[in-house]
């Protein structure tokens, strides 16, 4: 059954990116949007947007009977998720499918399943994928955290049952660290997933982050995409992927990529996601979880292989076969991510909403922009800190490195704050130019990110003193009116509010 | 006019003449640059520094500008000279009274893990503020004793409000 109108229950860069993939298809486009979004990019791009309700997400993107009345209304026949709101609740999928809306995902069934991660450890067990020591059960009490501790052995990672994107999750050194880390992450899981139930696995030792992508139709057919290295985090959430990862040979990719499948067939999967290990530093994989929705750094799979994943979401949800087997995936060069977040990466990553008064994306030969601002956008303080996503391609890793450190140098962001100096710093590291990663690199590394080493010092204090001259020549100017601005800020405006 | 800015807790003196069609001349310290300033698009300048082009953008955040110039952030105050004496003056007074902690974003309290009259160490946590789906964790820049808790769970926070005092 063919998707002709969809509704993208999500916001930012993945909703722009899930219209794109719409528009190349032939399929109308359906926004939906929260007071603090009206002139959000994804607003302006879709065919039709409706407004859902007040800026905080529970009366919005979260809201699933606005959803659901949405998409009928506006005679939408299929509704992508995107990543992170509804996209991994059982319940929308099913509330969905009663409205007779087609959901572009997995069934219901398999997001329950995979949903509670400690259900995921027993699916994982039961197909002989090995995984890190740890609860199959949520812990029951601080007592039996304690205990439970204790018998696995310090370091442990605290992890929300109901757990994604970093959230929830805690590691713990010691054990006088567990009462505070088990309160963070209880709070932190029934503020993001509605449900405070965590468990325990050991920590692995500099472990790094690598992912198999996995596509799945209604017909039996399953295939791996290969692997994805997200072993740059911060507080547990990524920072900077690659496919394919650095460490993983041909040999590893097929008995990861099978291990995935097994899991995924094992939980009655179908459409796209994301089977997350944890590779040590003799290379043994450890199953974490399997994601069950498109990632954030999809992307650098679809550089590599030439495939492109919302398509192949679509197609999957619209019942059609894959029409391609395992070996006719095939992986050609190498692509990095950048996660470009409005954050101040030298206050322990705070974030940092307000107005984008200046933007220019960077651009050139193999270089994927996905993002979800725009000059003159205000980035809400209501919703993640993602601003865009810069993706690179190149024949091999080193001048994939090269590229990413040209693309980054050229992408301008003016009024927030953003992660761009530290990735600059990151991907410019003599660690991440040889491939030696780790999910403690940052953390390591932090130390030496520095805002600046004084090469421009001068010009820098010259322009702060002219910007002060100036407002306060133009305070005077005008003393007794209100404070016109300066050109300064007049110029730093968006075109269409400047006049 | 003359300013003083202030980087890095070192403060310049700088004299600022001129002005006509974007010509000005600065002295910082003993060195004197004519600048040439003109707005670009994107809200960035355009400035020629000694003949020398350069690209910066600044933002005003809560009284600071924001410079970013060659890939390098600068957080620089800038203040004119008068002001600038007198809030260190006063400042010399009322110095080493501890510190007091402000909110750096909106967001939501989720979280007070001390009382008045703890003693808190560097490193500790203070606060915690739920903001964009994240908890940030505020901890103690050094050792003292809380004087003061303005805040509560549950309470929203707007940048610039007063956490706590620490003495």
């Amino acid at each position: 059954m063919k998707i002709k109108k969809l509704l993208i229950a999500n916001r930012g860069e993945i909703a722009v990116r899930v219209i794109r993939a719409c528009r190349e298809q032939g399929i109308a486009t359906v926004a939906v949007f929260s007071e603090a979004d009206r002139e959000a990019l994804h607003v302006l791009m879709a065919d039709e947007a409706y407004p859902i309700g007040a800026a905080p997400a529970v009366e919005s993107y979260l809201a699933i009977d606005k959803l659901v009345a949405t998409a009928r209304r506006a005679g939408a026949d299929a509704v992508h998720p995107g990543y992170g709101f509804l996209a991994e609740n059982a319940r929308f999928a099913e509330a969905c499918a009663e409205a007779g809306l087609t959901f572009v995902g997995p069934p219901p069934a398999a997001i329950r399943a995979l949903g509670d991660k400690t259900a995921a450890r027993k699916i994982a067990r039961d197909v002989q994928v090995p995984m890190v020591p740890g609860t199959l059960e949520p812990l029951r009490s601080d007592d039996e955290a304690r205990t439970l501790a204790r018998e696995l052995g310090f370091p442990v990672m605290l992890k929300a049952a109901r757990g994604g994107g970093g959230k929830g999750m805690r590691l713990v050194r010691r054990e006088s660290e567990l009462a505070d880390a088990l309160r963070a992450a209880r709070s932190e899981a029934g503020a993001a997933f509605g449900d405070t139930a965590v468990y325990l696995e050991r920590a692995v030792g500099e472990p790094r982050h690598v992912e198999i992508q996995v596509l799945a139709d209604a017909h039996g057919t399953i295939v791996h995409l290969g692997e994805r290295e997200c072993s740059i985090q911060r507080r547990h959430q990524k920072l900077v992927e690659e496919s394919p990862s650095p460490v993983v040979d041909a040999a590893l990719r097929a008995r990861m990529g099978e291990a995935a499948c097994r899991v995924a067939r094992a939980a009655g999967y179908v459409n796209a996601g994301t089977v997350e290990f944890l590779l040590d530093a003799d290379r043994n994989f450890y199953f974490l979880e399997m994601n069950t929705r498109l990632q954030v750094e999809h992307p650098v799979t679809e550089m590599v292989t030439g495939i492109d994943l919302v398509r192949e979401q679509l197609r999957i949800a619209a019942g059609e076969p894959l029409g391609y087997g395992q070996d006719d995936v095939r992986w050609r060069g190498w692509a990095i991510e950048c996660r470009i977040n409005a954050e101040d990466p030298f206050a322990g990553w705070i974030p940092s909403p307000g107005t984008i008064t200046g933007w220019r994306a960077a651009t050139g030969p193999w270089v994927r922009d996905d993002s979800g601002a725009y000059e003159g956008y205000t980035v809400p303080r209501w919703y993640d800190t993602l601003m865009a996503k810069l993706i690179v391609w190149a024949d091999d890793r080193p001048a994939a490195v090269e590229r990413m450190l040209r693309a980054l140098g050229e992408y301008t962001v003016v009024g927030v704050r953003t992660t761009i100096p530290a990735l600059q710093r990151i991907v410019a590291h003599p660690d991440f130019r040889a491939g030696r990663l780790s999910t403690a690199f940052l953390e390591r590394i932090l130390p030496e990110l520095r805002p600046n080493d004084g090469r421009f010092a001068t010009v820098a204090t010259i322009a702060a003193v002219l910007a002060e001259h100036e407002r306060a020549r133009r305070g005077e100017a005008a003393a007794g009116d209100v404070e016109p601005p300066s050109r300064w800020r007049l110029a730093a405006r968006p075109g269409w509010t400047a006049s | 006019m003359r300013y003083v800015a202030t980087l890095g807790g070192e403060p310049t003196v700088v004299e600022v003449t001129g002005g006509a069609d974007g010509h000005y001349r600065l002295t910082l310290g003993d060195e004197v640059w004519e600048v040439d300033a003109r707005l670009g698009e994107h809200g960035i300048a355009s400035l020629l520094v000694g003949g020398v082009s350069h690209v910066a953008s600044v933002v005003d955040r809560a009284g600071t500008c924001v410079v970013q110039v060659g890939g390098e952030t600068y957080e620089i105050l800038v203040e004119e000279q008068t002001r600038w004496i007198i809030r260190t003056r006063g400042g010399a007074a009322g110095a080493g009274r501890g510190q007091t902690l402000t909110a750096p974003l909106p967001g939501k309290i989720t979280h007070v893990a001390v009382r008045p009259g703890d003693a808190v160490r560097a490193g500790d946590t203070l606060v915690v503020i739920e903001a964009m789906k994240m908890e940030n964790e505020f901890r103690a820049t050094a050792a003292g004793t809380v004087a003061e808790v303005r805040v509560q769970p549950g309470q929203a926070v707007n940048p610039g409000d007063v956490l706590m005092v620490i003495e």
